[in-house]
């Protein structure tokens, strides 16, 4: 499969990266973004099998990446990674069809929780 | 308009207790020893904004060398090898989280700001028209590391005058 990491801080593209092979998904085909913008193009570019998104990026937010995938008929499998995890944002992430919300900082048991039902 | 702040040290150190255990000391074996001194020495510092139903700042700050190895420990790797912008990335990143994790306790209807990273001591670029309503300070392996909220005050003026 190939992932999509969507995080403005490389540091933070690292870390999922490093928690997503700490959780045993290493060998899956892994890609980066480093802002909103970035993300949404290399979804059409790429064709990710699934999006791993920060919230609150430059150019475009993770929410608005994801609601212009659906509205341009792109169904990803798509979800959250961010610091801040209120209900309103839970809730339109879930309205806008995320697949998930992880919460920073997160652990290699809630990737593993979270991601073995998508990655198998 | 300002809410009281629900968030108070407790909750602070709980946030900060998970980045400690997540990604700077995951062994466990050098947590943030609390030194309650809000006047320790700083070297670099970053911070996000907040606004709506609460306005205020998220501030990180520390020494040059804890910061170092917070992004050494962020990117698992060795601290001669942290670059400048290694360490920029990292304590922006560290206020994000804090700040996220703030602003998730507070009621509905807040923003939350990218965060600004300043190589400098926080002192020089106090947030003006702010009061330090909360924080938590310590020592991280010797070196100095502080969490601290600072509230906006425009709405407390008639209060103060």
């Amino acid at each position: 499969m190939k992932i999509l990491i969507a995080d403005d801080s490389r540091v933070m593209r690292q870390i999922v990266v490093r928690t997503l092979r700490q959780a045993g998904f290493g060998d899956h085909d892994l890609v980066e973004a480093a802002d909103g913008k970035e993300a949404f193009d290399m979804v059409t570019a790429e064709k990710p099998d699934l999006v791993i998104s920060d919230w609150n990026m430059p150019q475009m937010t993770g929410i608005e990446v994801l609601r212009e995938l659906r509205a341009a008929g792109n169904n990803v499998k798509f979800g959250f990674v961010t610091s801040e995890s209120t209900p309103e944002m839970k809730s339109a992430a879930e309205g806008a069809g995320a697949a998930f919300f992880i919460v920073k900082p997160f652990t290699a048991e809630r990737f593993d929780e979270v991601f073995a039902p998508i990655l198998g | 308009m300002s809410v009281e702040v629900e968030v108070d040290e407790s909750d602070l150190a709980e946030m900060v207790e998970q980045v400690w255990e997540s990604y700077l000391d995951p062994e466990g074996v050098s947590p943030l020893i609390p030194t309650y001194d809000e006047n320790q020495p700083s070297e670099v510092h970053s911070s996000v904004s907040i606004t709506g139903s609460w306005s205020g700042h998220v501030v990180y700050a520390s020494s040059r060398v804890a910061a170092q190895r917070a992004a050494a420990a962020f990117l698992a790797m060795e601290l001669e090898e942290v670059s400048e912008e290694d360490m920029s990335d990292t304590l922006g990143e560290l206020a994000n989280i804090v700040g996220g994790n703030v602003k998730a306790m507070l009621p509905p209807g807040a923003q939350l700001s990218l965060p600004q990273v300043v190589l400098a001591p926080e002192a020089s670029a106090r947030f003006p028209n702010t009061e330090r309503i909360s924080g938590v300070y310590g020592m991280w392996e010797g070196e100095p590391v502080s969490i601290s909220m600072w509230q906006s005050s425009t709405d407390n003026k008639e209060e103060g005058a």
